[in-house]
């Protein structure tokens, strides 16, 4: 009897694990897959670097996810500082997680109209400030929970030993929350590199991978080279994933 | 927390609160603008600044309003299935796992949901077409004799891509309040003889409502204001609030985009401060900000 529930309970899980890996495993195989015969072939990615179109769109990709990896961790760290040291916690961190709490879109159109009427045209720039406030809550929530694992009475011993605030955390501080500090990175590198719905809305003439698919979804619908972009975003985002398992492991041993 | 921790000094604050102010600047200007922009005229190509219902109204008789009547719907009706499963695989894991399996399912959760939804809903279109995998599954077995037509383009595609893209999401704040929860009430309601449900409907449920309702935030948000899976998975013409807006800045009617955002962001705040008036934000927080 326990043994029987036992496995309905793994059943369960396991479902829900099929359920939502499911949707993983078309893109690879519509990816290698020649659309007249069906055999396999690697010529839908080939057939990637022939488009300039495209080359810049994982250009721009690039530069941006680089941009938000490193704008969202450092005002995440500011701000978990700011929580810590203000006596104000849940302004700030009901500021900083709103836009967790509304939709891509209005977050989108909002910063677009902010752009279009302080006449700032769309560029990269307008780009890395939508992903950037998007990556921020989570890169936030990553640097908190790690510094809430710091005693502050390392600070207190630093001071005084004659420290001041910035020599305390560079030297003190700072080691310990480093992991954090790579962890919120690389989660920011993840979403701004998985990002559509905002960015498509301030993207103006320029385009990411992801836009770039979207809007030619809408266009013409969906290729055989869309399928081994979208491999590729897929594969990347595991790559990434599993730096961050790497990070983690780092992390537990130190 | 110690006094040398809070001292100040002004080279601090400013490197703190700069980024802060920045932050909370640009969250909260583009959302009051839009509120601004929302009364304005629309002219030909553009907006006239001014002060007018018009952009409101059109939407509330319009066709429009059918379209956030069904984004209503579709939301919290989906939200509510979305919440039942979550809720089931929260309590499962925390209940009738081991911690260190706990943490490993988490993470297994979470690497789906790191890629792109708008590609998995791609791909969901594609498993659910008339010569999809499923179908010529269910062929295969005999279990129907013709394609299943109402697979895609339709209110269950709908339904199915927008768990598929929002709950696992809502497992983690459930999983959060769930395993807060003091192991002892549980007992103590055990030993004095309460059943298993009456324990789950009087102790457990009760404690995790704040992860429950911060859940059915992160759900509703996520489908009220969707523009892929409706358009992906509900084919021509089902559209969703995120489509209206989306369409309405196409043809460069800002008022009507920013009127129909503010309704959105509207129910939204909403929500959060019933949130924030009804639940501490420590009590869900309370691990991550170690107190």
């Amino acid at each position: 009897m326990r043994g029987s529930l036992h496995l309905l309970v793994w059943l369960c899980l396991a479902a829900v694990l099929v359920f939502l890996y499911a949707p993983l495993v078309p893109p690879l195989l519509l990816a290698i897959r020649d659309p007249q015969t069906g055999a396999a072939t690697l010529n839908n990615f080939a057939a990637i670097g022939a488009d300039p179109t495209l080359v810049s769109a994982i250009t721009n990709s690039v530069l941006l996810a680089a941009i938000v990896g490193i704008a969202a961790p450092l005002l995440g760290l500011a701000a978990a500082q700011a929580v810590r040291s203000f006596g104000l916690p849940r302004l700030i961190i009901t500021i900083v997680l709103l836009p967790l709490f509304i939709p891509g879109v209005s977050m989108g159109v909002s910063t677009s109209l902010f752009f279009r009427l302080t006449g700032i045209d769309p560029s990269l720039f307008t780009m890395a400030v939508v992903q950037t406030l998007w990556a921020l809550p989570f890169a936030f929530l990553i640097i908190l929970t790690v510094m809430s694992g710091f005693d502050t009475l390392y600070l207190e011993a630093a001071y005084t030993s004659g420290a001041n605030r910035l020599q305390a955390f560079r030297e003190v501080e700072l080691p310990q929350i480093a992991p954090g500090l790579t962890g919120a990175a690389t989660f920011s590198v993840i979403l701004s590199f998985n990002e559509t719905v905002r960015t498509a809305v301030v993207q103006g003439g320029n385009n990411t991978v992801q836009t770039f698919i979207w809007s030619r979804y809408q266009q013409v619908g969906l290729t055989p080279n869309m399928y081994a972009l979208m491999s590729l975003i897929i594969i990347v985002t595991l790559l990434l994933i599993l730096v961050l398992v790497a990070l983690g492991r780092k992390q537990q041993q130190s | 927390m110690s006094l040398a921790v809070k001292r100040r000094d002004p080279a601090a604050l400013v490197l703190l609160a700069g980024p802060v102010l920045l932050c909370a600047l640009a969250i909260i200007v583009p959302l009051v603008l839009t509120l601004v922009v929302s009364f304005w005229e629309r002219k030909m190509i553009g907006m006239q600044p001014g002060f007018t219902l018009t952009s409101y109204g059109l939407f509330f008789e319009g066709a429009r309003f059918s379209v956030l009547r069904r984004s209503f719907f579709v939301a919290i009706s989906s939200t509510l299935i979305m919440l039942l499963i979550a809720y089931a695989v929260a309590y499962l894991i925390t209940f009738r796992l081991k911690p260190s399996r706990t943490r490993i399912f988490l993470f297994l959760l979470s690497v789906p949901f790191l890629v792109n939804y708008v590609i998995r809903t791609f791909a969901w279109a594609y498993l659910l077409g008339r010569t999809g995998p499923v179908n010529q599954f269910l062929l295969d077995l005999g279990v129907i004799n013709q394609p299943l037509d109402w697979l895609l383009f339709s209110d269950f595609a709908v339904y199915l891509g927008l768990i598929a893209a929002y709950m696992p999401f809502m497992v983690y704040p459930i999983w959060l309040s769930l395993s807060a929860i003091d192991k002892r009430l549980i007992e103590a309601s055990w030993m004095l003889g309460e059943a298993p449900l009456q324990t789950f409907l009087r102790v457990v449920l009760p404690l995790s409502l704040p992860g429950v309702f911060a859940a059915a935030i992160f759900g509703f948000v996520g489908a009220f204001g969707e523009v892929a899976v409706s358009q992906i998975l509900g084919g021509v013409g089902y559209q969703l609030m995120g489509n209206a807006i989306t369409s309405s800045l196409d043809v460069l009617n800002y008022p009507m985009a920013a009127a129909m955002s503010t309704v959105v962001v509207g129910c939204m705040l909403i929500m959060l401060l019933l949130w924030l008036r009804f639940f501490d934000l420590r009590l869900f927080l309370g691990k991550v900000l170690g107190r």
